[in-house]
């Protein structure tokens, strides 16, 4: 598409993930670990399709009475996946599913079967009155490893779940409705599906569209219909909002984080990216966020640099902090304007390049390059500490792609590791996933 | 009917006189909603006439649309929603005005990309009465109507018309949510109240 800025880069379409769903799929999760991702579709079950072939894996059925809109694979799950779900029907579901997924060579471990056997007999008390277990149809054929088991039932919510994230840890489980609220449950870990409310957060003034956890801290971002965006933390056992983001004109539809070391393009040299970071006080302000809009604009947003933020796992914030959890947060870029309609997603790879896709069938890519890049400040000096010298980046059109999907609108975007046999072994390569109203998943690589 | 009713005594046109052309043409478009709502996709995405005209889109790039190539006009839009019965009265949309042909567009969803089949219909509705809570309901009843009979590269724009209703931004606000529209669709209470509105629908 045209950007007189830019360079030749594309999208190249490597797949479609098939067979699809007949029905509109609303979002594709990527496994933390796994080359399989699990596709929500209004025909009320998740498809988790491969990675390396693009084949339907298996179909998971029966937890959820209307539409799944959401799902997020646990992080850290050790030996086994677990899924959480969102669904038009209120609740949230939890599935498990022993490791070894798609590798027909792998069987399983006599334990683990007795362990799968005690769990199915636990969700079966547990939730009498839902039709658990069902056995995919059309894994006749597969091997009986192929099963996935309804764990557990989250029950709390007053409407429709619209998103589902797990904290970086594992840990935590946040999920947000129309209901205007997010709520936290801790899992228990306790091998019986306990989970426990920890927080249940009612500020926003309109549906909660989208949670999404910071990579390594336990903050939450949020998005809204009251087209705002929030941040929340704990302190000291009471999770509550620290910062209200208003810029957006429309109904807020996602929010994702950059990776934690992500520096602009052309940043080769491990001292570049250094001086990079001291200059805009990266460190302070950690890891900065990207919404997209009813509006349909794409906005990137960066904390003010703030002493002391909290490290991973240990975020006992200090109670002598003269400022409290608040933070301050700002509209550091508008991205430029390709969408003509809702921008429904936005999605951050790990090697810094922006995703958006919308109602308008595009997928558009960004890239954030530093503004002056021929002249380097020497960093010897030390940067004054009252008004921190930023350096000056800006976000670029890379490729825009008109009726990604066909005619159909695209719901969703997200960026997982390539894992099919044409990659190139010798890098770690990108694939990005497009997810559509007609049931199509669509995967892309960006050929520069 | 509902000694509730908000506004008892509206005005009501002669049907005889509004504009239509369904008589003379065929209703190829008729029954559609009778396959349930879920079916609304499927039933689009069969429909042979529109994915065979797709050849002659490219042509009207300088937007000089001719007969042939688009054949779904706003007259076409104005059959398939003035014939949606009012929730409260026995009297169709069109008779009571809430929508009538002037406020009805059909324009490129991207004018600058020529080659591009997606369409916005923009159909702006005229509440009875400007306080009218069922105003919603009857913005979501021709929201569903036209996505049963159009194709899937409709992009629907149903909105209160400006100044004729006290709270438009929020009915129109929801009326463009299409999670919400896709969430109210799955809801049993309300689609039966839209199925009854749609019940006169030829």
């Amino acid at each position: 598409m045209a950007d007189p800025v830019t360079s030749s880069a594309h999208l190249q379409l490597l797949s479609d993930l098939t067979p699809p769903s007949l029905e509109r799929t609303w979002l594709t999760a990527p496994h933390p670990r796994l080359p399989i991702v699990a596709t929500c579709s209004s025909d009320k079950t998740v498809r988790v399709y491969s990675l390396t072939n693009f084949r339907l894996l298996s179909t998971i059925v029966g937890g959820h009475k209307r539409s799944v809109r959401t799902a997020a694979w646990k992080p850290h799950a050790q030996g086994e996946s677990v899924l959480a779900t969102g669904s038009f029907d209120a609740t949230a579901g939890i599935w498990r599913r022993w490791d070894s997924y798609g590798q027909a060579t792998d069987g399983w471990g006599l334990g683990q079967r007795d362990q799968a056997t005690n769990n199915h007999d636990r969700a079966e008390s547990e939730a009498d009155e839902q039709d658990i277990l069902r056995r995919d149809a059309s894994n006749a054929a597969e091997d009986d490893d192929d099963e996935w088991r309804f764990a557990v039932l989250l029950d709390g919510h007053d409407s429709e779940v619209k998103s589902v994230a797990w904290s970086p840890s594992g840990m935590l489980l946040a999920t947000c409705s129309r209901d205007k609220s997010i709520w936290i449950w801790e899992d228990l870990d306790d091998g019986d599906n306990n989970f426990e409310t920890v927080a249940v957060m009612q500020e926003h003034e309109g549906d909660v569209k989208c949670v999404s956890w910071h990579p390594v801290e336990e903050c939450l971002a949020s998005a809204s219909y009251d087209d705002t965006i929030r941040i929340w933390r704990e302190d000291l056992d009471d999770w509550g909002q620290v910062a209200c983001l208003r810029g957006h004109a429309g109904t807020v539809w996602f929010v994702d984080w950059e990776a934690v070391d992500n520096v602009p393009a052309g940043l080769v040299e491990e001292t570049e990216k250094e001086a990079w970071r001291e200059a805009g006080q990266r460190a302070l302000s950690g890891p900065r966020l990207v919404s997209c809009s009813d509006d349909r604009t794409v906005r990137v947003w960066r904390r003010q640099p703030k002493e002391q933020a909290p490290v991973a796992g240990t975020a006992m914030p200090s109670i002598i902090r003269p400022t409290g959890m608040d933070e301050t947060w700002e509209e550091e870029a508008v991205l430029p304007a390709v969408h003509d309609l809702a921008v429904y997603a936005v999605a951050w790879s790990k090697t810094g390049l922006l995703a958006s896709v919308g109602a308008d069938g595009r997928i558009v890519l960004y890239e954030e390059r530093l503004v002056d890049v021929a002249s380097p400040q020497p960093m010897d000096t030390e940067p004054p500490s009252s008004a921190p010298a930023v350096a000056r980046t800006e976000w670029v059109i890379l490729a825009a792609l008109t009726g990604a999907h066909g005619i159909y609108e695209i719901n969703h975007a997200a960026w997982a590791k390539r894992a099919d046999r044409g990659r190139d072994e010798s890098k770690e390569e990108e694939v990005l996933i497009t997810t559509a109203d007609d049931g199509s998943v669509k995967v892309w690589t960006v050929e520069r | 009917m509902d000694p509730a009713m908000q506004n008892s005594n509206p005005t009501i046109l002669n049907v005889a006189d509004l504009p239509t052309r369904l008589h003379p043409a065929s209703s190829r478009k008729s029954g559609t909603y009778r396959d349930g709502i879920l079916a609304l996709t499927l039933s689009s995405l069969a429909d042979p006439t529109d994915l065979a005209l797709s050849p002659y889109e490219s042509e009207e790039s300088d937007g000089d649309a001719g007969l042939m190539e688009e054949p779904i006009d706003e007259q076409e839009i104005y059959d398939l929603v003035s014939t949606i019965s009012d929730p409260e009265h026995p009297i169709s949309l069109g008779a009571l005005a809430v929508v009538s042909l002037p406020d009805i567009c059909i324009r490129p969803t991207l004018p600058e990309v020529p080659s591009s089949l997606l369409r916005t219909v923009t159909v702006l509705i005229t509440p009875t009465i400007t306080h009218c809570s069922l105003a919603t309901v009857i913005g979501l009843g021709v929201r569903v109507r036209l996505e049963q009979s159009l194709p899937p590269r409709f992009r629907m724009d149903v909105r209160i018309k400006e100044g004729t209703h006290s709270t438009a931004d929020e009915v129109n606000k929801q009326l463009a949510d299409k999670e919400r529209v896709a969430a109210a669709l799955e809801n049993g209470t309300l689609m039966g109240v839209i199925a009854k509105m749609l019940e006169t629908c030829q």
